[in-house]
């Protein structure tokens, strides 16, 4: 039998013996590992959901909202929080922009719509006919609006599938009958193929109503928008468009009131903004990881001086000194190794659990950390124990009772 | 083959006391011998053990073994030594409990540095078999009667082919039968595989097997 086989061997056999106090002695590694695959598991899950989401969107695209949004690498902007908005003078002057060939202004409700079904909360964007294009949507039955539509401030919607079938149990269902949103009475004229996803902020695009942007001017008499989707000409240089635009805003807003987005400036936000949250969920759950380091320390003490007349035993046998050191090592890798490895079963579970409306994902970089990390601990919190084993004196240890 | 000169062993009791557990002794153990140490309880005979097993260093005095001073030895050669040189069984056995019969064989062959010339677990099969405990091969020690517990032990002793034997106290948790068969067997490895033995006991009728007595009294050799 090999040297390590026997000495691993030793290690588990006494596991197997005290199921109860090898899971609670591993309890607080179980939970520090569940906690980071966990976190990281959601975290990259989302980040993957929006980058999939912007890359969608393609290279001419661009964003003008309200305020200081990209503000020192994170998402400041208090303008767009606080309300403030751009009108129809905005919409006319970014139409004239050269290389502007796509032009969605965007402004949103929220109310309650009555189907055949349900009554539910639902959000209408009302935009231009240019959003289906610049944000990828499909129809899948009947038609997008128009023109015509928007000069005629018609009462018309374009909906979402999902949301299609919840108000009125079927897509086929939902088409050309009428929906009711807080007492406005809309004609329901097509339904988008499923994208499945959200846009910035999110947004699930099954699950909105889409309306003539002119037709939303029912619900604000102010006529704002909270921002606008731009589609470039893809044969001019981007920065010449945007400087350009730039340079109309300029005439009617402060440098700090509006901001020009690109989506891959904000998918290298959305970036940064996930490795701070990694490092932190990192530091939180080192902590839990600590404890549970702590733990193993302690119940590998005790392992020791429970078994101080067995390394006596194994000394007066043969062993050297660090023959005992690793026989211990081992047993409190072993230890923490099987938290690590409950932690990560753990895991696996709770990304099941939510995956039905949370895009979490475990990659392998993540389950070859949760074992480095949990061996990583087993060793270092097993070191001092099993060097105390070690250095017994053997006659000492021989004599203990 | 084992030289005591001269040798102390003393404990510091407390500030101003110091105890000598063994007082300036002086002794050889030959090959092939069958030594009994008798003494009363408390008189040293286990430390004089210990230091012969070389699992204790002297206060004052040298331990020399094959010619070597020990304190000249660092603490991997003597953990070879006892590795490959002496064989030890206990009054209270210490097999490990969650080791089965065969492994507590094997356990002296996983520390073993040197190559063996023979197939470890081929030779625990065939210690086993000779002394009767093959069918408790798979078993574990707290299924074993003292006796057969005691009789691991020395096969566990014997499986690195020692020079030499240690038994402290063997007969000391058996009752008298299992006693005299385990000193009969030991006497049987002196006969016919000319092993050095030395017995540690209390007991007048076990320290009779011995060839030769040493008698400790107060920490010295008489
Ligand atoms: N580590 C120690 N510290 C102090 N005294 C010790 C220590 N080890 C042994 N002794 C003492 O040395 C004496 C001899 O012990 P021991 O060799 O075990 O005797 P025996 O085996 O003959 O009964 C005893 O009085 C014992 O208390
Ligand atoms: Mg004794």
């Amino acid at each position: 039998m090999g040297y390590l086989l026997f000495i691993v061997r030793s290690a588990l056999e006494d596991f197997k013996r005290s199921k109860m106090q090898t899971f609670l002695t591993s309890l607080g590694i179980v939970i520090g590992v569940f906690a980071v695959i966990m976190l990281m598991a959601l975290g990259l899950g989302l980040k993957r959901y929006i980058s999939d989401q912007f890359e969608a969107l393609g290279k001419n695209t661009l964003f003008v909202t309200p305020g200081q949004v990209l503000q020192g690498g994170g998402f400041g902007g208090a303008a767009s929080v606080l309300g403030q908005r751009f009108d129809i003078k905005d919409l006319t002057n970014l139409s004239r922009v050269k290389g502007v060939v796509g032009l969605a202004p965007l402004s949103s409700k929220s109310g309650k719509a009555k189907g055949t079904v349900k009554t539910e909360y639902i959000s209408i964007f009302f935009t231009s006919a240019d959003f289906a294009d610049i944000a990828g949507l499909t129809i899948d039955k009947g038609r997008f609006f128009d023109k015509t539509d928007i000069d005629k401030h018609a009462k018309v919607l374009v909906a979402g599938p999902k949301i299609a079938e919840k108000l009125f149990g079927s897509t086929i269902n939902a088409l050309d009958k009428r929906v009711s949103v807080d007492n406005v009475n809309f004609t329901i004229i097509g339904i988008i193929k499923s994208k499945g996803g959200g846009g910035l902020g999110g947004n699930d695009y099954d699950s909105y109503f889409f309306g003539p942007y002119t037709t939303g001017f029912i619900y604000d008499p102010q006529k704002q928008f909270i921002r606008f989707a731009i589609k470039t000409d893809p044969n001019i240089p981007l920065a010449t468009v945007k400087a350009e635009i730039n340079k109309v805003m300029l005439k009617r807003y402060k440098d700090d009131e509006f901001s020009l987005l690109e989506p891959t400036e904000i998918l290298s936000v959305v970036n940064s903004i996930f490795n701070i949250m990694n490092i932190v969920l990192v530091a939180i759950a080192s902590i839990s990881l600590l404890v549970g380091g702590i733990g193993i320390m302690n119940i590998m003490y005790v392992t020791v001086s429970d078994k101080t007349r067995e390394v006596g035993v194994r000394r007066a046998l043969g062993a050297r000194k660090n023959d005992i050191l690793l026989q211990f090592i081992v047993e409190s890798v072993a230890l923490s190794i099987i938290g690590g490895a409950l932690g990560l079963g753990l895991a696996f579970l709770g990304v099941l659990l939510v995956q039905g409306f949370f895009p979490a994902y475990i990659d392998v970089p993540s389950m070859v950390l949760a074992l480095g990390v949990s061996s990583a601990i087993g060793i270092v919190f097993g070191v001092l124990p099993a060097r105390k084993a070690a250095n017994l004196e053997p006659v000492e240890a021989i004599r203990y009772e | 083959m084992i030289k005591l000169q001269n040798v102390s062993k003393s404990y510091r009791v407390d500030e101003d006391t110091i105890f000598y557990a063994l007082k300036k002794v002086s002794l050889e153990i030959k090959e092939t011998e069958f030594v009994s140490i008798t003494g009363p309880s408390g008189s040293g005979k286990s430390t004089l053990m210990h230091l012969i097993g070389l699992l204790d260093k002297p206060s004052s005095g040298d331990v020399i073994i094959q010619g070597k001073k020990i304190s000249q030895l660092s603490d991997d050669e003597l953990s070879t030594l006892r590795n490959e040189f002496v064989g030890f069984v206990f009054q209270q056995f210490n097999l490990i409990p969650k080791l089965s019969v065969l492994e507590n064989v094997l356990l002296p062959t996983v520390y073993a540095r040197k190559k063996l010339n023979y197939d470890p677990e081929a030779k625990a099969l065939e210690l086993l078999t000779k002394f009767g405990l093959i069918e408790k091969k798979s078993s574990f020690p707290n299924k074993l009667s003292g006796g057969q517990q005691q009789r691991v032990a020395v096969l566990r002793a014997l499986i690195m082919e020692p020079k030499l034997i240690l038994a402290d106290e063997p007969t000391g948790n058996l009752d008298s039968k299992s006693g005299h068969d385990i000193m009969k067997l030991l006497g049987e490895l002196n006969r016919n595989e000319k092993i050095t033995i030395v017995v540690v006991t209390h007991e007048a009728d076990i320290a009779a097997y011995g060839k030769r007595v040493i008698k400790v009294k107060d920490g010295q050799v008489g």
